[in-house]
């Protein structure tokens, strides 16, 4: 049975689902307790976290499982690949992915070389629980998309669900995987309401999902565009222009071969991605489609994403920022000559 | 049950019409056989009739609009009450068999986006030697064992698509070999008695579009597109004379056929009646000549010379003025409309066929001046009075034993496009005589 829950809600399902299920399941970050150690004062879960996504744990779990921790991402962050290498399953809070700079070392060169230095006889299954993406009016500071950094560096795996569904199942698949995974959560989508089913279930990494399909060309989402190009494919059709929706879902593992085999029907491609241009998971795309599907491209490769500005706090800007289902149809049309 | 009026094909090489005039209006009474609206193509305006009688209920196509032949363009009901649902009717509408301009394995690109663009095609051309092919047209023309060099693009900026490589291995596959390595586009259509169309200098079977319509009914119409025209082979070399044109058609014909050649295609029909007499039933010659003077000689050479270097728009602006008469010039309408299906005629001819077809002309010129007379097939000469580049086709006419002549009074070189039905009726009544045995 599938209800509808919010992308946030969805996330909280998940952790009271993964820590009902396995006790090594931990959750560490800032505010995610809503302060903890103040339990003598009576105050318990008071908020969880800016989004909710933790609301509850506290109250179901103990203190001792949910632990808020003070404004250091590199302590709380370190301390989680050192829970993760002893024995442990936590799943730390890292409020807003731009804030990676101050905490980069226990990921970049801790969690992500552990099992490869140690020759596979450690395992870090750390999974890093981090909000991403403009659109809330957050400021060059908290609006960024970041992942392609994390999506760069090996021994991690980076995932980024578009829809409360699979925010639910990538999360616990993440929590239970044996490797680092940083999970990105869409600040734009954290209201987004969808049918999310009941239960335990997980939605593998490394698999992207159809959206929709058509055969004129394909669009590849990564989270919040996912919703741009579905808008963007939906103006297309009445143009006559049908258009397939890759949700790319995982970044790293990435599912080239959903990729490929679209391409292969439509010979067009456009990857849409909020991320500035350079360096990104869209430009990697298209290098993928170059490299491994020259022979099936029938139009070049556009990529719709953010320019290669810091994220604006005017509204006005920042939505100018964002790419627009308009800015992907404008793509599209040039591809076909429309 | 209402009645659908749809686009209709007009001709092999009719892929859409232009809306141009409802005569009709909505919840007017129609009559069978009325004209409801007047449609537009590259060659011609059109009258197309109401295919049943009733009341004109809805129509679904605005003038100006242009649609892919089978659109559904209106609907008539018996009764002005009948009960009738527009939107529903245009959801259940299927083109009728025979529309589909695309072949079914064509790939995956649907038909929605594979317009042909006349002007893409156009800045591919310009882009000689530089036309762009998607990686996709590269690979499947590399599965398929073709060149692209040929295929003219209907991507952005004329890039050739994957769409277009399947369409023209499609077309390929239906080229009928005429020599050894060379294969010639004879779009035929019909069924009867064969009739031949070959096209003059530096022009594809689609100046015949009105003639094949009209005569479709009766005979099998194979227009022959020469070498290194449209979707014909273009051999490099040597090939392009008019008695290798004249072989090519002979290899062609099976049994002997009504032979219709216009400028330079009479003279292959000339050609192949002294030649091969055995394989011309009739022949048609509209504005032939067997010398070429020197303008004809000179408006050829600038022809073949700025088909290299400009687009097929300016050429065709260009030669407006020599192959048509004033009248057309005069009718902004008309020299619009059939100044744009020149372009799209003359883009489908590159610089390098015309240069060696002008060679093959030049040799040719001249050369059977003192041969008409032993033309024995029953011949007709179209003259056209108001041409240019032909001024000796009426005495082409006196030399040829009983030959009949039609004169077109005030028409230019041109005449199978500014006097379509006078020529095709021409065509029509001089192919009818020969078949009953009364020509004489």
């Amino acid at each position: 049975m599938a209800r509808v829950l919010s992308y946030a809600m969805a996330i909280n399902e998940a952790l009271h689902i993964a820590m009902a299920a396995d006790p090594d399941v931990i959750v560490l970050g800032e505010d995610v307790a809503g302060g903890g150690g103040r339990e003598d004062q009576g105050i318990v879960d008071a908020w969880g976290g800016p989004m909710g996504a933790t609301r509850g744990l506290i109250t179901a779990f103990g203190a001792g499982r949910v632990r808020d921790t003070p404004i250091s991402e590199m302590g709380f962050l370190g301390a989680g690949v050192g829970a993760a290498a002893t024995g442990l399953r936590p799943v730390v809070e890292l409020m807003f992915i731009d804030f990676l700079g101050v905490a980069l070392d226990p990921l970049l060169n801790q969690a992500s070389k552990l099992r490869y230095m140690f020759g596979g006889k450690a395992r870090v299954p750390l999974t890093v629980r981090t909000n991403v993406g403009g659109g809330n009016r957050a400021a060059a500071q908290h609006s960024q998309a970041l992942y392609a950094m994390t999506t760069a560096i090996p021994g991690l795996k980076t995932v980024f669900p578009s829809t409360p569904a699979d925010a639910k199942g990538l999360l616990l698949a993440s929590i239970r995987d044996d490797d680092p995974v940083v999970f990105c959560e869409g600040k734009s989508l954290m209201f987004l309401e969808g049918e999310v089913p009941e239960g335990d279930y997980e939605v593998p990494l490394g698999k992207a999902a159809i959206r929709r399909e058509g055969s004129d060309v394909t669009l590849v989402g990564i989270g919040r565009t996912v919703h741009t190009a579905l808008a963007a494919a939906a103006a297309l059709a009445e143009d006559g222009v049908q258009a397939t929706v890759i949700d790319l879902r995982s970044l790293y593992p990435r599912d080239d071969e959903a990729i490929l085999s679209s391409l292969a029907k439509t010979g067009r491609l456009v990857v849409v991605d909020e991320a500035p241009p350079h360096c990104g998971i869209a430009s990697d795309v298209a290098a993928l489609c170059v490299d491994r599907g020259f022979d099936l491209l029938d139009a070049p490769v556009k990529l719709v994403t953010a320019p290669h500005t810091p994220v604006p706090f005017s509204p006005v800007l920042e939505d100018a920022y964002l790419p627009t289902p308009e800015r992907v149809v404008a793509a599209v049309r040039e591809q076909v000559g429309l | 049950m209402p009645i659908a009026v749809a686009m209709p094909k007009l001709g092999m090489t009719m892929e859409e019409g232009m809306v141009v005039e409802w005569r009709t209006a909505i919840g007017d009474p129609v009559t069978a056989g009325e004209v409801v609206v007047v449609i537009e193509t590259d060659k011609a305006a059109n009258d197309l009739e109401a295919p049943a009688s009733g009341v004109l209920r809805h129509v679904y196509v605005a003038v100006d609009e242009t649609v892919p032949c089978g659109t559904l363009l209106a609907a008539i009901t018996a009764e002005a009450d009948e009960e009738f649902d527009a939107d529903a009717f245009l959801a259940a509408y299927a083109p009728p068999v025979g529309f589909e301009s695309r072949p079914p394995d064509a790939g995956a690109a649907a038909p929605s986006v594979a317009r042909p663009q006349v002007a893409a095609a156009e800045a591919a051309r310009l882009a000689r030697g530089a036309v762009p092919v998607t990686p996709a047209a590269r690979a499947l023309a590399r599965r398929l064992g073709i060149g692209t060099s040929g295929i003219s693009g209907s991507g952005p900026g004329g890039r050739v698509v994957r769409a277009d490589v399947a369409a023209w291995a499609e077309r390929r596959a239906r080229l009928r070999p005429v020599a050894e390595g060379v294969a010639l586009d004879v779009p035929t259509e019909g069924a009867g008695d064969p009739v031949v169309l070959l096209p003059g200098f530096g022009s594809d079977v689609s100046v015949f579009a009105q003639q094949t319509a009209a005569l479709t009914a009766r005979h099998r119409v194979l227009g022959v597109n020469p070498r290194g025209v449209a979707g014909s082979d273009a051999p490099a070399d040597a090939g392009y004379g008019v008695d290798q044109a004249a072989r090519d058609v002979a290899a062609l014909i099976d049994a002997p056929a009504h032979v219709v050649g216009a400028s330079l295609g009479a003279a292959v029909a000339i050609e192949l009646a002294l030649t091969a007499p055995d394989k011309v039933r009739s022949l048609t010659l509209v504005t032939p000549f067997v010398e070429a003077d020197a303008r004809l000689h000179a408006v050829c050479e600038s022809w073949a010379r700025l088909a290299g270097e400009v687009p097929s728009t300016s050429l065709a602006s260009v030669l407006m003025p020599w192959m048509f008469s004033p009248d057309v010039l005069a009718d902004d309408h008309v020299r619009r409309r059939i100044q744009r299906g020149l372009a799209a005629t003359l883009a489908r001819v590159p610089a390098a066929t015309l240069e060696r077809t002008l060679a093959g002309l030049a040799a040719w010129s001249g050369t059977r001046a003192g041969d008409l007379g032993r033309i024995a097939a029953p011949t007709l000469v179209v003259v056209a009075g108001g041409d240019l580049l032909t001024r000796d086709s009426a005495s082409v006419a006196s030399a040829i034993p009983g030959a009949r002549r039609v004169d077109i009074a005030g028409a230019g070189h041109a005449v199978t496009i500014e006097a379509p039905g006078a020529v095709s009726d021409a065509i029509a009544s001089h192919v009818a005589l020969v078949e009953k045995g009364s020509h004489r």
